[in-house]
């Protein structure tokens, strides 16, 4: 490896740098228009850097759109379908992969099949439903449909097959019952897919914009996503450095979460592969 | 209980003492009865309520009862333009995404796991499109993609190129939504590529070196075998974000102009929650999996035939 010729590193490095722009470039993007003065927009928009900082942008930015009230009920509503998905998805896993019982093969299968039914489907009757139990409009219709997870359950499957038997046996010799099993063995050795599921549950439901769009209908309850798509669709007119404000607003909270959580998340996917 | 774990003795937890045989057989049920129900409320019902529902008239507004309709909800999506529209988009949006997906992921990780300095830092910036909020990054491309004053364009203005008008041109539209979906993509699969490279043993590499194997020929006969099983996963999930992708097309374009970003997820919401119709995006949903199903019977034929 030490050999490689100065050109080819050369070109190595140039595909890295293109790539890292590439990937940056939006976040810089909304960082700089939200930084720029409002009258720079569109006279002279087109400048690389903003012409000086403004931070008034946030200021508008979290008035205009209440947007303390939204970030809340992000927090809350993530933080919900987070506790319940990981209360319901860690001891079905440890029985799908640990435990021999009747019927384990069909309802793995039932498992995976739900992995791949896509939204479409599920979607309106799942809307109907909500509403029919006057649960539309509320937080708990927005938490409900997800308290469970078809790809909860099997990634952290995946990590919890290479559980050594031999472990769980020995528990068994120490008299350890299921229960004990699971939170005193299983789950400090599963960390790494726990955690990274955690994050990934935590990405998706953060950022959803789809359900919250359809039971959210009172501004009170919209979360950050969707509290920015209406505040992009109405009343702002041609307030971009607001918008980009708030933008930079609703993506700063999952991206300082994925900083701080990076090695463990990247680990725990590295489990999530389908066996053969 | 607490007497056996003080004092642990083999000899009679190994004589199987179960405390009571019933409630250990029912322990595994007990354990799996919460997450099984959510997926059985909130995904198998609602996908078979959705079937069936396909073969009704369901006039949601004014409340009627639903009326047996047998396959007309199909045969009117095979004849409404706008479904065909919506199914093509669909599939075009998911060749245009999936593939450099992929692609561009795996090269990705190849090239950031062959750096020597600064992996973490480059890893770090190339995971990030897979954070980010797309409602709000949607936002951001549009401007990106403005006609005018649009950072592409601009681009465009300094290598000679006239503008494009990304997003209200029926030929641009859907390409313009799909690179953002793209972008992200890339991000999710290269991460996938980088933790399936991690484990892949360091014996494996230093036997290819001595044996001389390197460059192409390591990558195919070594390194992608060995990586089938996250390839496998990196597909499969790309398949599902891509015809699930929703929330960058009602930003940007909101299905137009004139159907060209019409996907099946929206035309759908349309359909569904504006007119208020609900069999006949349903039967639309069917469709599409009925598909996926083919594509994916073609796919493991071709696989497996690969393979002998």
């Amino acid at each position: 490896m030490t050999t490689s010729p100065i050109p080819a590193r050369l070109i190595k490095w140039l595909l890295v740098l293109i790539a890292v722009g590439v990937s940056l470039f939006p976040f810089y993007w909304m960082l700089r228009t939200a930084l720029a003065p409002q009258s720079q927009q569109l006279a002279d928009g087109l400048g690389f850097w903003p012409a000086h900082l403004d931070f008034g942008n946030f200021a508008r930015a979290w008035n205009k759109a209440n947007r303390g009230q939204a970030l809340l009920n992000g927090l809350i509503i993530t933080g919900a379908i987070l506790l319940l998905q990981l209360i319901t998805c860690v001891p079905a896993a440890y029985v799908f992969a640990k435990i021999r019982f009747k019927g384990s093969g069909i309802l793995f299968g039932v498992v995976l099949a739900c992995l791949l039914i896509p939204t479409q489907a599920t979607m309106v009757p799942t809307f109907i439903g909500i509403n029919l139990f006057g649960l539309g409009d509320t937080r708990i219709g927005l938490v409900l449909p997800f308290y469970s997870s078809a790809f909860g359950i099997f990634l952290l499957r995946q990590q919890m097959l290479s559980i050594p038997d031999a472990l769980l046996d020995a528990a068994k010799t120490d008299g350890l019952g299921p229960w004990r099993t699971l939170l005193r063995v299983v789950v400090p050795m599963s960390m790494p897919s726990i955690a990274a599921f955690a994050i990934f549950s935590v990405f998706t439901h953060w950022n959803d914009y789809l359900w919250p769009l359809l039971v959210a209908r009172s501004p009170d309850l919209a979360t950050p996503p969707l509290r920015l798509a209406v505040f992009q669709q109405a009343d702002i007119g041609f307030d971009y450095s607001a918008l980009a404000a708030g933008a930079a607003i609703v993506t700063a909270p999952i991206l300082i979460l994925f900083l701080f959580a990076q090695r463990r998340f990247v680990q725990g996917m590295a489990g999530g592969e389908i066996a053969g | 209980m607490t007497t056996v774990l003080d004092k642990p003795v083999p000899s009679l937890a190994a004589a199987g003492k179960p405390i009571d045989p019933n409630r250990t057989r029912a322990t595994p049920y007990v354990f799996i009865a919460p997450a099984m129900s959510g997926i059985g409320l909130f995904v198998l019902l609602p996908a078979l309520l959705s079937f069936i529902g396909s073969f009704f008239a369901i006039p949601l507004a004014t409340g009627a009862n639903w009326k047996w309709v047998g396959f007309d909800n199909y045969t009117s999506v095979f004849s409404d333009p706008t479904a065909h529209r919506a199914i093509e988009n669909t599939l075009l949006y998911c060749v245009i995404t999936i593939i450099p997906s992929l692609v561009l992921g795996l090269l990705l990780a190849l090239l950031a796991e062959s750096l020597r300095h600064g992996r973490t830092l480059v890893r770090t910036a190339l995971f990030l499109p897979m954070t980010a909020n797309l409602v709000a990054m949607a936002v951001v491309f549009k401007w990106i993609f403005a006609l005018q004053g649009g950072f592409a364009n601009q681009a465009l203005a300094w290598i000679g190129v006239a503008p494009i008008n990304w997003l209200n041109d029926t030929r641009y539209s859907l390409i313009s939504v799909a690179l953002v979906g793209v972008w992200r993509g890339v991000s999710l699969t290269m991460l996938l590529f980088l933790a399936g490279l991690t484990t892949i043993p360091g014996a494996i590499h230093e036997a290819a070196a001595a044996e001389g194997i390197r460059g192409w020929a390591k990558l195919r006969t070594l390194i992608l075998p060995m990586m089938k099983p996250t390839i496998v996963f990196a597909t499969v999930l790309s398949i599902l974000t891509s015809i699930q992708a929703f929330d960058q097309i009602n930003v940007m374009t909101q299905g137009g102009p004139q159907e060209s970003s019409e996907t099946i997820l929206t035309f759908t919401w349309k359909v569904g929650f504006s007119y208020f119709q609900l069999g006949k995006p349903s039967a639309l949903s069917f469709v599409l999996i009925a598909v996926l199903i083919c594509i994916g019977l073609v796919r493991r034929r071709a696989f497996s035939a690969e393979q002998r």
